[in-house]
């Protein structure tokens, strides 16, 4: 194998990939990436068994080969070139040697046969602008349930319903529900992406803009983009029926600033015990929208807000970790709060925009 | 040869074979699934494991295989679900504090709605649905060709809709390709209803078309939907026209859901119509017995005997006095006795039908559009004939009033007059359909 390409271009498909590469697996070979260099391009291959990646970037190619190179040595050497310019690349009798105007590198490569492939998914397919992708996803899955016992909820939800793509994740305490609005979208019946492969996905192709091509079956998701693919186990399973429990009507309406409700439950927390209990009290007639903690050891505190107020009068408690969650999916300045008896979750969402939903059960004591 | 026992012996080899990480990394979870006329499938946990046996080691698996299994033809490859443990996680305090949102797992299918827990297994056959048991089997055999539509009828809690469920199933598990769906009447109607609001007929019926086997539940409702009939027609259509099985369940004979359009009327009628009567005697005791060993719990024979005895008609409510039983029986954590079985479920027993004979007066005079008192006179009129015999054969046959009585109280009639109409509008009853549906109309006032 020989070749040159630009600095640039390859470092930022190493640190792409390298994240994919497997960490303490029984099989070595995993934690490289491999490189294929054929036709007019490199390809850069890692997986983790549970998710596979592969990036083409441009390069001139003078010899074709396969070379498997350990990830994170790889990624150290690249970090520190930072010279501007082209890099070769030459495998030499099982070794690597990596050359750029000032510096040579020679590296120990790896038996490149037992590298897996990675899963090409065939099945229903759909495109959607990556921007959409991203936001759906990255407003829902830290509601996502971090625990192995259930993975049907320890993961995104992903389904079509008429024009939109709905993203959901739970972790039965909390709910997040995310629609998205696709032209001409295809039926998807549901689809469950493992909560730890979500990262990935997001980092991914965060800063992609333009369309990406999902693919999926039973088993497996794929993502692509000019030059990404990228493909991730899915869950075989089935997502909760969250829609029975979303509340058609409330009994209480309060609606704050965001900033406002972010500052006073910041303070509240100071004051909250080690179940990050925070007391709401609500009285319409009186025009009281009140938070207010307490901690034997640290003191109390009590916050009033300006809200507007419909309904009556409401007094629970809740873990305020759930409530500020989902403030990085509310864009909008007022929040909506809606409240039915004190043993029904709150729901939270944006004024005005019905795209976003959050779920927060609240405490019993 | 046991498959467990062959994988066992291939992974021996083939860990030979290959280096270790090799072989943990990708013989970990694989387990063989089954055989099926030579072909072995092999279990695997996920695509990745599945698309690198097939490249790199398809060969080793293959010969190993073969060697200890002669009549092998060939290795498929399956992605299985791995279950995880389902052990409840360690409560910390938080989690107690904290309740849950009431989610609730899905256990029916949302793709086929039908609900696993109805089998064949659990399906108790007896003389009151055997024919509809038989009709269920030939159309398993030949889905779309045998008897198309199906159509069940019997009142309420026979079973219809465990039969019906459970032909989906067994469809499903025998044609894996054919897309089964379940459904009531009611939920055909909201989503048309939902469809033509959002403008979006024609993806109705594409989602209804795509189905090879259609069950409609409880199908009696359509009467008064005049629309859903005219929807439910075509869509009936191009499923009989290619040949896709559509079976429906209701509480009437087609013939007597009112306001049925004819058209619908003689389609239901092409296929097979059977209905589910009430089981009787033995076929209670056996369905207890059922009951009883799916719960795991044993009862005495003649405690069994009292509660079959007791609760006629209605399965479900047998179900339900078992249940309450059952439920006594944990709580107190000893075999009941037969007293106190009976005090439990004095509630549960429907009293014998009492009616006052001036009520069925009222209601078969009332039908024939007659004064209440005409009855009781004595004339001959034709009409008020008919009536007053129809009123002497439902209180002897229904409520079984004693014919002196029932001459009495209508107007001083001898019992032998009573014997006579009593026996005459039986005889009619087997020739004269009209008043069959007479007094299936009289009789529904009744419940």
């Amino acid at each position: 194998m020989r070749l040159e390409c630009e600095i640039e271009k390859i470092k930022n498909a190493i640190n792409q990939v390298e994240r994919i590469t497997g960490k303490n697996l029984t099989l070595p070979v995993l934690s490289s990436i491999l490189f294929t260099a054929t036709g007019k391009s490199l390809k850069l291959r890692a997986t983790n068994l549970s998710l596979g990646i592969e990036i083409e970037i441009p390069a001139k190619i003078e010899e074709e080969g396969v070379a498997a190179i350990h990830g994170s040595v790889l990624s150290g050497i690249f970090s520190n070139v930072i010279q501007n310019e082209n890099v070769s690349i030459q495998g030499e009798e099982g070794n690597i040697i990596i050359k750029t105007k000032k510096s040579k590198i020679k590296l120990k490569g790896q038996l490149h046969d037992d590298f897996p492939t990675i899963p090409l998914v065939s099945g229903k397919e759909f495109e959607i602008d990556a921007k959409k992708l991203i936001d759906g996803i990255k407003s829902v899955y830290y509601s996502s349930s971090v625990s192995d016992i259930k993975p049907e909820i320890s993961s995104v939800y992903i389904y079509s319903n008429e024009d939109n793509l709905v993203f959901v994740s739970t972790d039965s305490f909390r709910l997040a529900e995310k629609k998205v609005k696709i032209k001409n979208l295809e039926e998807i019946p549901g689809i469950l992406i493992p909560f730890k492969n979500v990262p990935e996905i997001l980092r991914v192709f965060g800063e992609i803009s333009g369309e990406i091509k999902v693919c999926f079956n039973k088993n497996q998701i794929s993502f692509s983009s000019n030059n990404t693919y990228l493909t991730s186990r899915v869950i075989d399973g089935v997502f909760p029926d969250y829609r029975q429990i979303l509340p058609k009507e409330s009994k209480t309406e309060a609606v704050v600033l965001k900033q406002d409700l972010l500052n006073a439950l910041k303070l509240s927390n100071i004051f909250s015990d080690k179940f990050n209990q925070v007391n709401l009290s609500i009285r319409p007639k009186e025009k009281i929208f009140e938070l207010s903690s307490q901690n034997n050891d640290v003191g109390e505190n009590k916050t009033l807000l300006d809200a507007a107020l419909t309904g009556e009068e409401v007094e629970l408690g809740f873990n305020y970790k759930y409530f500020l969650d989902c403030f990085q999916s509310i864009t909008t300045d007022s929040v909506s709060i809606k409240f039915n008896q004190a043993s029904s979750p709150i729901v939270v969402s944006g004024v005005s925009d019905p795209s976003f939903l959050y779920l927060i059960m609240p405490m019993n004591r | 040869m046991d498959i467990k026992q062959l994988w066992k012996n291939c992974l021996v080899e083939i860990e030979a074979g290959v280096s270790k990480a090799n072989f943990s990394t990708w013989f970990k979870n694989t387990s063989i699934l089954k055989e099926e006329e030579g072909v072995i499938y092999v279990a695997v946990p996920n695509e990745f494991v599945r698309d690198w046996l097939k490249t790199k080691y398809h060969k080793l698996i293959s010969k190993t295989i073969a060697d200890g299994y002669e009549t092998m033809r060939a290795v498929e490859y399956v992605i299985t679900k791995i279950e995880p443990d389902r052990q409840e996680s360690p409560k910390t305090n938080e989690v107690q504090i904290n309740k849950e949102l009431p989610l609730k797992d899905l256990y029916i299918s949302p793709e086929d709605n039908l609900n696993p827990r109805y089998r064949f297994d659990s399906f108790i056959v007896g003389t009151f649905n055997e024919l509809a048991y038989a009709a269920s089997q030939a159309i398993i055999e030949n889905p779309g060709t045998k008897y198309n539509p199906f159509f069940v009828y019997g009142s309420t809690g026979l079973g219809k809709t465990h039969l019906i469920q459970a032909v989906g199933n067994s469809i499903k598990e025998k044609y894996p390709n054919k897309k089964a769906h379940y459904m009531t009447l009611e939920k055909f109607a909201t989503d048309f209803i939902n469809s033509l609001q959002g403008n979006k007929a024609n993806s109705f019926k594409e989602k209804y078309r795509k189905y090879d086997l259609l069950i409609i539940d409880d199908i009696q409702f359509i009467g008064k939907m005049e629309k859903i009939q005219e929807e439910l027609f075509h869509t009936f259509n191009t499923f009989y026209e290619s040949n896709k099985q559509i079976i429906f369940s209701s509480d009437k004979h087609p013939n007597h859901i009112p306001e049925l359009a004819d058209r619908l009327k003689s389609r239901f009628a092409a296929g097979m119509i059977v209905d589910v009567s009430e089981p009787e005697y033995e076929s209670r005791l056996a369905i207890l017995k059922v009951k009883l060993r799916e719960l795991g719990i044993g009862l005495d024979q003649d405690i069994l005997e009292y509660i079959s005895s007791a609760i006629q008609g209605n399965i479900r409510e047998l179900e339900g006095s078992l249940n309450t039983i059952v439920c006594q029986y944990r709580l107190k954590n000893r075999p009941l006795t037969l007293p106190e079985v009976k005090n439990l479920l004095k509630n549960n027993i429907r009293p014998k039908k009492n009616v006052a004979i001036k009520d069925v007066v009222k209601i078969v005079t009332n039908h024939y559009n007659l004064e209440e008192a005409s009855v009781y006179e004595k004339t001959r009129r034709k009409e008020i004939v008919k009536a007053r015999q129809v009123v002497m054969y439902i209180l002897r046959e229904d409520f079984n009033v004693s014919y002196p009585l029932i001459g009495q109280k209508l107007g001083g009639k001898d019992h032998t007059t009573v014997i006579h109409s009593y026996l005459k509008i039986k005889e009619d009853l087997k020739n004269d359909q009209q008043l069959v549906q007479e007094l299936e109309q009289i009789r529904v006032m009744f419940k």
